[in-house]
């Protein structure tokens, strides 16, 4: 879908002739700059057979084998090859491997993941391989085992490190991002509070009880803490909250409007929006507040500030200091400041790729338009739109590997969580109890 | 700090304009039971009598089906799928009721006018400091206007100021009372850029005053952005009311 409509979408929206490039060329430099291969691996992942038939081990090993299927077939990098051409007999052990079912048609895999799962001395044991089924010399790729608790977080964190293997073996050497988090709002409780929850959508975890507003959480680049926006005590603050200890971190109440905090790549310094001095301006500081330095002096709103991941020295902020909101870059010092695109219409919440390169952002192409997500290369200006006619679909946010998304969107009803590819494709729901909004992708 | 709904003066009546402005193309994994009928709720509501003095009580009514949620609004809150509720309210208010279920949400409205002594008669007395505190809130509630405005703007238009100018005169006669300016902001656009749009609104309103000659430091201003919207529909009606500057009544000086 998305191939047949970026470019005339484009055109059609600008009405200009800025936008000249035929969509799939569009495409080709997205997809290098994000790491999404245009040729998929393709690769065949056995359910992986219990050793007995015990019941705790069947339930486990089913979650495990869910998990890792799942993992490995949002990674972006796989054409997973469906289990119905799959041989009737599906090996447990590297001697089991019949080379040709799997490389010839209808199977026609590259790479194949088998193993098995047990029960020894009271732990889970699963035993992984990756084969290349192409080379029958020398198959293995990757041979693992893991020992795990006898519950289903252990499972399911076993499936993640072995798919995390995995995708880094075959996905030029990126990390894998089955063990990262994201931070969101939810109301569920009644109140708007931080969550967090598994990249997948998995164990999801209130974070704050503040029965007050608790908005646009941010994660520190360790992945230990939050800070976010805070009514907790009256006017929005800036608040941090520790993961690992379970408690709050001292930073300061500023006068006015405190909102919209952002962790440096190093994690040792806090953008942020303050109106301590009249107006929302942007702000940085140390994480604990002090040595605080104002970066924006424009009578008007300068808010969602947002660091390069990849170089510390660039902020992008939303400001409509022209009349409506767009986004603006400026290095971290405040000057060379520029905007992102003057194309029109509202620009406003952006993320940067992990690489540096892009953004991410929400844009409203005229007052009446819809609300899509759209990724701009930075140093061209060449814009690719992400989302298209499926509700309001805002605050984009970047995985660490660069190759995903994660959004809200209201195309299923209410306001939910929701991760694409950074293409725009494969998109999957995540929360759906309350309103889900505000969500951010942990770098870890 | 209160952050009191009652007696929010609209200008006019909120059509109860039924919005059901999803689409269902990817229903989500988890599934409703399939017992449950996805037919949208239906709601009524009834205000008795629909004009009454400054002081009397009404009797809200309402019905509702296939609603599993019920948000009686400004004032009452959660309420039960049928039922009925005496309020009082201190000036003309439009009650509306959201019922919420697995087919949607609808709303019902119920307008209730109320009448008032001329506003003369309250601002000579006003200054005694043996006023009590419910007839302060009565005449903050009536003597006090919000000020609206345009789309992704903080610029004080005409109504806005007059509706400061009174605010102003109102604050000059009592001068004993501190206050808070709530910024607010509609449905559009992202929940960041709407925090800092509703504190440029508060500080504008706030700048509006203290230039009437009301004391900055009687002023508390706090931004809600658009989470904490007057009216839930997707119309610019519902916007318009959602776009303003509102007072809240704080302690004595």
């Amino acid at each position: 879908m998305q191939k047949k409509t970026l470019g005339t979408a484009l055109m059609a929206l600008l009405g200009t002739t800025l936008i000249r490039v035929p969509s799939l060329s569009a495409q080709q430099w997205f997809r290098t700059g994000i790491n999404l291969s245009t040729a998929k691996l393709r690769m065949a992942v056995t359910q992986f057979p219990p050793q007995s038939v015990d019941e705790q081990l069947v339930s486990l090993t089913n979650t495990f084998n869910d998990v890792l299927w799942n993992d490995l077939g949002d990674s972006g990098i796989f054409e997973m090859v469906s289990r119905s051409y799959y041989p009737l007999k599906i090996p447990a052990r590297p001697a089991d491997v019949d080379f040709n079912a799997w490389a010839n048609p209808p199977v026609s895999a590259q790479f194949l993941v088998f193993g098995h799962t047990a029960i020894v001395n009271g732990h889970l044991v699963i035993t992984g391989r990756l084969f290349d089924v192409k080379d029958t010399s020398a198959p293995m790729v990757l041979g693992k085992r893991y020992v795990a608790a006898l519950d289903t977080i252990s499972a399911r964190d076993a499936a993640h490190r072995f798919a995390d293997e995995i995708i880094q073996m075959l996905g030029g050497g990126i990390p894998g991002i089955c063990l990262t988090h994201i931070a969101f709002v939810s109301n569920r409780t009644g109140s708007p509070e931080i969550w967090t929850m598994d990249y997948d959508g998995a164990d999801k975890r209130q974070i704050t009880n503040e029965h007050s507003l608790s908005l646009t959480p941010a994660w520190s680049p360790d992945g230990q803490k939050i800070a976010f926006t805070s009514y907790a005590h009256g006017g929005p603050e800036i608040q941090i909250y520790s993961l690992l200890s379970n408690r709050y971190l001292p930073f300061p109440r500023f006068a006015g409007t405190n909102a919209t905090p952002a962790f440096s790549p190093g994690g040792k310094r806090i953008a942020f929006s303050s109106s301590m001095s009249g107006d929302p301006e942007i702000y940085i500081a140390n994480s604990n507040g002090s040595n605080l330095r104002r970066l924006t002096f424009t009578p008007s709103v300068n808010i969602a500030p947002a660091w390069n991941p990849k170089t510390g020295n660039e902020i992008a902020f939303v400001s409509d200091r022209s009349g409506s909101p767009q986004i603006y870059i400026m290095s971290s010092d405040g000057t060379n400041v520029r905007e992102l695109t003057t194309k029109g219409g509202f620009v406003d919440e952006p993320s940067w790729s992990p690489n540096g390169l892009f953004l991410a952002f929400t844009w409203r192409v005229t007052e009446t338009g819809t609300y899509d997500i759209y990724v701009a290369e930075i140093a061209t200006g060449n814009i690719i739109q992400l989302t298209e006619n499926e509700g309001r679909n805002e605050h984009p946010s970047w995985s660490p590997d660069g190759r995903h998304i994660v959004f809200e969107s209201t195309r299923s009803g209410r306001r939910q969580v929701w991760t694409m590819l950074a293409d725009g494709s494969d998109p999957k729901q995540l929360t759906h109890k309350g309103h889900n909004w505000d969500p951010s992708w942990s770098n870890q | 700090m209160s952050v009191s709904r009652k007696g929010v003066l609209t200008a006019s009546a909120i059509l109860a304009t039924l919005i059901f402005a999803s689409c269902h193309k990817h229903p989500p994994v988890v599934k409703a039971p399939a017992a449950a009928p996805t037919v949208p709720p239906t709601v009524t509501l009834t205000a008795q009598p629909s004009t009454v003095q400054q002081g009397q009580s009404v009797t809200l009514s309402w019905s509702s089906e296939n609603a599993t949620s019920l948000d009686l609004e400004p004032a009452v809150g959660k309420v039960q799928a049928n039922g009925s509720t005496a309020v009082t309210a201190d000036q003309s208010t439009t009650y509306t009721l959201t019922a919420t279920g697995p087919g949607g949400s609808r709303t019902a409205s119920a307008r209730v006018t109320v009448t008032v002594p001329p506003p003369a008669a309250s601002s000579t007395t006003s200054t005694s400091p043996s006023v009590s505190e419910s007839t302060l809130e009565s005449e903050f509630q009536v003597g006090v206007k919000d000020a609206f405005f345009d789309t992704n703007s903080s610029t004080i238009r005409a109504d806005a100021q007059s509706a400061l100018t009174q605010d102003a005169r109102f604050f000059n006669a009592h001068p004993n009372i501190n206050f808070t300016i709530e910024g607010h902001c509609d449905e559009r656009g992202s929940e960041e850029y709407n925090l800092g749009l509703g504190d440029r609104r508060a500080n504008a309103a706030k700048q509006y005053l203290v230039a009437l000659g009301v004391s900055a430091d009687r002023i508390t201003t706090i931004s809600y952005g658009k989470d904490r919207p007057f009216c839930t529909e997707h119309t610019e009606e519902c916007w318009q009311l959602n776009r303003r500057a509102h007072f809240v009544l704080g302690s004595e000086r």
